[in-house]
C-alpha cells in the first residue's frame, strides 16, 4: 500500500543488563555458547510496560510531544492477559484521548503497530500516532531459544510529512501465512517451536515474499537503499535473507545488533531502524522487513529526511555500550525462574 | 486544677512471650501495678498501643482490658501515635487527673509484636509514616532513619564509628536491668561488625522488636513521684517534605513547652529516657533539647557525657536498644523507669541522688514527641 | 493483598507521573501534593508536574523491605533534591554502589514497584536511576 506518513520521533530502549550465551551454555551444556555473544535482559523491576515507557519518552521528545491519537502497542510478553498495556501508557504519558490498543504476532507485532498507524494518519483519521514494539521474550530453561530471547523496547511516533520530519514511509505491504514454526497457548508460560522449520518454510518464505511484493509494487530493487533491515532472530539469519534478495553488507551490516542483545522480539525491527536512523543522511532510502512466526512478514520503504538533534541526544550504539553482565542465577531470579 | 502524681509503677520484661496473648501482658503488668498502689479504685483505663489491629487482629484495647481485669463500667480506651503511643497515652492520663474529673488513671503501654515475621513487622512500623507516598515507595520505617543517618553522618562529618556509642551506653545499662531485653554489654567493635540492615544502620545499631507491656497508676492524691509536665508536639508526616531533615521539629516544640511549663532549669535533670530507637534518632533528639551542639551529640557520647555517673545519665535501663522497644509500650516503659528513679527503686541501675528526670518518646521520625518531666516527691 | 487496589488507582499520577502540586499564593511546590500550603498555610493549590531530574543527598540499601518488596530485596533507596529544589525518597533504579555518591545526577523513570502476587496487579511509578 501507498503510504504517507512520517516518521516523527523514535527511541529504542534495552536494557542495561546482559547475559553472555557461553554463561547459559556453562549452566546447560557444561560449556560453548549460543549463535549470539550476549543478549540483554530486564531487571527484575521491568517489563514491557516501562520499557515502552523508556522508548516512548525518547520518541516523543525527539517529535516534541505531538498531540497522539493512537497507542498501539505490539508484543508477546505483556504484563496482563486481560488489561491494556495501551491504557496503562497512555495514562502514564498523559494521552488519555487516544486509542490504546495491544497487538500481537510473535515477532513482528511491532511493525504491525507501525503499519496500522501509517495507514491511519495517512487516510487522515489522526494525526498523530504511537507505535510500540516491546518483549522481555522468554525461552524455556535449556531451549535453543534461551540463548537469544532478549528483553527491549521500540517506538516510532508518527504523523504526515511536514518538512521537519525524520524519514517518511512511502510503502508497506504484508504477507502472512498458516504456519505453525513457533506458538504459546493460553496459560503457557514458555513457547513451542518446531526447530528447524522455523528456518526455510518460515522466516525465509515469508520474509524473501514479503520483501519480493514490495519491489513489485514500487518497482524498487536492492540498489535503490542506503540501507536493508531484516528480523533478527539470531546473527546469521538477516545476512542470509538479504543476500538471497540481492544486498550487499555493507547495506546489511548497519542494522545487525542480534550478537549484542539477542532477538527483542516485537521491538526487533524497530530498534534497528532506530540505530539506522542514528547514522542515516537526508535522502538515504531504507528497506525493513520484519517477520513474525505464525507467520508473517511486512516490508516498508523509508525515505529519510533529516534530524535536529537535542544537544543531550545520546546515539543508541552509545548507550549500547553501556552494560552490566549478570551470571545464569541472577537471571533466573530476575526472570522467574525459580520456583518457590 | 489537680497536680498529678504517680502512684505506682510496674514494667514486664520485655521478650518474646509465645505463651502469653495481648490481653495477658495487660493484664499482668496492670495488675502489679494496681497491687503496687494498694488496689486503689481505677476511674479510667488509657491504654497506649500502634499496631494490634494489624498485628493482632485486635482492636478495642481499652475494653478489652477492662474486661479482663473485671472492672464492669470503668472508662477505658486506647491511644495511638505510632511509637509514640505509650507517651501519648501517659499524657491523656495525665490530662485526665489534672482536669479533676478522675482520682485515678490506670495508663498501660504494650505492644504484641513476635506473632508477626520480619517482613509484616517491617510492614507495621512503616504505617507511621504516609501509606500513599511513602510505604507505596518501599520505604519501610528503618530505610526513612538509614537516609537520615546518612545525611546526618554527611552534613557533620561524623564517622559511623561514632555513632555506635549510642547501643553501647544502652546496652552497658542493660546489664544490670531487670526487664531489659538484652542484658549484656557490647562495644564499638561488636556494633561495627554487626550484620547491616539498612545502610549504614546495622542490627547492634537498631532497637530490636519485641513484646512488653508497662503500667503506670495516675492519682490527683500526693505519691512519691509527680508529673510537672507533658507535652506533645509533631512534624511533618513526610520526612522528605521536611525543609530541614536535620531538625527535629517536634522534639523541639514539646521540649521547649515542657520547660516552661515545669519552671525548671534543663541543667537541673538528673536524667533523661531518650527515644533512642536509632543512633541518629538519639543524636537529633539531644541536639534538638539544646543537650547537644548540632552535630555533636555522637562525639559527646564517645565523651562519655551520657555515662552512668556522669553529669547527664541516659538510657539508665537500656533504652529502646537494649531494654527493647515494643513500640506502643515504650513511652510507657520510660514513665516507669523515671518513676524508678526518682522513687529511689531502680536498684543497681540508681542515679545517685535523682530529683528530676525528662523522659523522650517519639512516635515516626519525630512525627510525634511527646515529653514528660519528672519530680522526686521530697 | 499487600496494596490497596483502589487507593493506587487514587494516586497514579503521581506515582507514575510524579504529579505535585504548587502554591498558587507563594509559589511553594509540594511533592507528594498537599492539600494545604506548607510555607504559607493557603489552601489555594493547582497541580504540577515535578522535574525529573535532580541529585541524589544520600541512599540506603535495605535488605529486609516490607512484604510487598520482600521479592526484590536488596531495594535500594535515596533521598533525592529535584531541580525545583523539592526534596523526595524513591527507589533506585538499576542500582550501582559505586556510583551512589552524594550529589550524582539522577533522572526519574518508571519502573514496576510490586506485583500483588501472580494473580494481582502490577503497580508501576517512579524510580530514580544515576545518570551516566
Ligand atoms: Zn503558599
Amino acid at each position: 500500500m501507498n503510504l504517507n506518513a512520517a516518521i516523527l520521533g523514535y527511541g529504542a530502549y534495552v536494557p542495561i543488563y546482559r547475559i553472555r550465551t557461553e554463561e547459559i551454555a556453562r549452566v546447560w551444556h557444561g560449556g560453548g555458547a549460543g549463535p549470539n555473544r550476549m543478549k540483554a535482559i530486564a531487571s527484575y523491576d521491568e517489563d514491557i510496560l516501562t520499557m515502552s515507557y523508556e522508548s516512548a519518552s525518547q520518541a516523543l521528545s525527539m517529535a516534541n510531544y505531538p498531540k497522539i491519537q493512537a497507542i498501539l502497542v505490539g508484543s508477546e510478553s505483556k504484563p496482563y492477559a486481560v488489561k491494556p498495556t495501551g491504557s496503562i501508557l497512555s495514562d502514564i504519558l498523559g494521552y488519555n484521548s487516544t486509542l490504546g490498543v495491544d497487538l500481537e504476532f510473535a515477532c513482528k507485532a511491532g511493525t504491525e503497530a507501525m503499519q496500522l498507524i501509517s495507514g491511519m494518519v495517512s487516510a487522515g483519521t489522526i494525526d498523530y500516532g504511537l507505535a510500540i514494539g516491546a518483549d522481555t521474550a522468554q525461552g524455556r530453561p535449556a531451549d535453543e531459544l534461551e540463548f537469544t530471547a532478549g528483553s527491549g523496547a521500540g517506538a516510532i511516533v508518527l504523523g504526515r510529512p511536514n518538512g521537519r520530519e525524520v524519514a517518511k514511509i512511502k510503502h508497506s505491504v504484508s504477507y502472512v501465512t498458516d504456519t505453525p514454526d513457533f506458538w504459546r497457548r493460553p496459560h503457557d508460560q514458555y513457547p513451542m517451536h518446531l526447530g528447524r522449520f522455523t528456518g526455510e518454510p518460515a522466516y525465509f518464505t515469508h520474509t524473501t515474499t514479503s520483501v519480493k511484493m514490495l519491489f513489485s509494487e514500487t518497482g524498487m530493487k536492492p540498489s535503490d537503499f542506503k540501507y536493508a533491515i531484516f528480523h533478527q532472530p539470531n546473527p546469521r539469519f538477516p545476512v542470509e535473507v538479504g543476500k538471497r534478495l540481492g544486498f550487499t553488507d555493507e547495506q546489511l551490516r548497519p542494522a545487525l545488533l542480534n550478537d549484542d542483545i539477542g532477538n527483542t522480539y516485537s521491538a526487533n525491527t524497530i530498534i534497528a531502524l532506530a540505530k539506522v536512523l542514528d547514522m542515516a543522511d537526508t535522502g538515504d532510502m531504507i528497506m525493513l522487513a520484519s517477520f513474525g512466526s505464525g507467520a508473517g512478514s511486512d516490508a516498508f520503504v523509508i525515505e529519510v529526511n533529516s534530524r535536529d538533534d537535542d544537544d543531550g541526544y545520546v546515539p543508541f550504539s552509545e548507550r549500547l555500550r553501556n552494560y552490566r553482565e549478570v551470571d545464569y542465577a541472577t537471571y533466573a531470579r530476575w526472570r522467574g525462574k525459580i520456583l518457590k | 486544677m489537680s497536680r498529678v502524681f504517680i502512684s505506682s509503677a510496674s514494667a514486664l520484661p520485655v521478650s518474646e512471650y509465645w505463651t502469653k496473648s495481648l490481653a495477658d501482658l495487660m493484664t499482668d503488668v496492670a495488675s502489679k501495678a494496681i497491687d503496687a498502689a494498694n488496689g486503689v479504685k481505677i476511674d479510667k483505663i488509657i491504654v497506649g498501643n500502634m499496631m494490634s489491629g494489624y498485628a493482632n487482629h485486635q482492636e478495642h484495647l481499652g475494653a478489652l482490658l477492662a474486661s479482663s481485669l473485671g472492672m464492669r463500667g470503668v472508662e477505658a480506651m486506647k491511644v495511638e501515635a505510632a511509637c509514640g503511643s505509650g507517651g501519648a497515652a501517659v499524657h491523656e492520663g495525665y490530662l485526665s487527673v489534672k482536669s479533676g474529673e478522675y482520682e485515678n488513671v490506670l495508663v498501660v503501654g504494650v505492644e504484641k509484636m513476635k506473632d508477626m515475621d520480619t517482613p509484616k513487622t517491617t510492614k507495621a512500623l512503616a504505617m507511621a509514616e504516609s501509606s500513599d507516598f511513602t510505604q507505596a515507595v518501599g520505604a519501610s520505617f528503618i530505610s526513612l532513619n538509614a537516609l537520615l543517618m546518612r545525611l546526618y553522618m554527611n552534613s557533620y562529618n561524623v564517622e559511623e564509628e561514632l555513632m555506635d556509642y549510642f547501643p553501647v551506653i544502652a546496652h552497658k545499662n542493660a546489664v544490670t536491668s531487670p526487664h531489659a531485653q538484652y542484658r549484656k554489654a557490647v562495644t564499638v567493635e561488636d556494633v561495627k561488625r554487626s550484620q547491616v540492615i539498612a545502610d549504614p544502620i546495622r542490627l547492634l545499631s537498631s532497637a530490636p522488636s519485641g513484646d512488653g507491656a508497662a503500667a503506670v497508676v495516675l492519682s490527683a492524691k500526693e505519691g512519691p513521684v509527680e508529673i510537672l509536665s507533658s507535652e506533645i508536639a509533631t512534624n511533618d508526616l513526610i520526612v522528605a517534605q521536611r525543609e530541614e531533615p536535620l531538625r527535629f521539629l517536634a522534639t523541639e516544640f514539646a521540649f521547649k513547652r515542657a520547660m516552661q511549663k515545669s519552671g525548671i532549669n534543663v541543667q537541673d535533670i538528673d536524667f533523661m529516657e531518650v527515644h533512642d530507637a536509632f543512633p541518629v534518632v538519639a543524636s537529633l533528639a539531644l541536639e534538638a533539647m539544646g543537650i547537644s551542639k548540632r552535630g555533636k551529640a555522637p562525639q559527646d557520647a564517645a565523651d562519655g557525657r551520657f555515662n552512668m555517673g556522669s553529669e547527664l545519665p541516659i538510657l539508665t535501663f537500656g533504652g529502646l536498644k537494649a531494654r527493647g522497644h515494643p513500640v506502643g509500650a515504650t513511652g510507657a516503659y520510660q514513665i516507669a523507669e523515671a518513676f524508678m528513679q526518682l522513687a529511689g527503686t531502680a536498684g543497681q541501675n540508681q542515679v545517685k541522688g535523682a530529683k528530676l528526670g525528662l523522659t523522650h518518646n517519639v512516635g515516626g521520625v519525630d512525627t510525634t514527641a511527646v515529653i514528660h518531666v519528672l519530680r522526686r516527691v521530697e | 493483598m499487600n496494596v490497596i487496589p483502589i487507593a493506587y488507582w487514587r494516586n497514579r499520577k503521581v506515582y507514575t507521573r510524579m504529579i505535585g502540586t504548587k502554591c498558587k499564593d507563594c509559589g511553594a511546590e509540594f511533592f507528594p501534593p498537599v492539600r494545604v500550603c506548607k510555607k504559607c498555610g493557603s489552601r489555594n493549590l493547582e497541580e504540577k508536574e515535578m522535574p525529573k531530574n535532580g541529585s541524589l543527598l544520600a541512599y540506603t540499601k535495605l535488605s529486609e523491605p516490607a512484604q510487598e518488596f520482600k521479592e526484590y530485596a536488596p531495594i535500594y533507596l535515596g533521598l533525592i533534591r529535584l531541580d525545583n529544589g523539592v526534596n523526595v525518597i524513591s527507589m533506585i533504579a538499576d542500582a550501582d554502589e559505586e556510583k551512589l555518591k552524594a550529589g550524582a545526577r539522577v533522572q526519574a523513570t518508571v519502573r514496576k514497584w510490586t506485583e500483588d502476587g501472580k494473580g494481582g496487579l502490577v503497580y508501576y511509578g517512579y524510580k530514580f536511576r544515576v545518570l551516566q
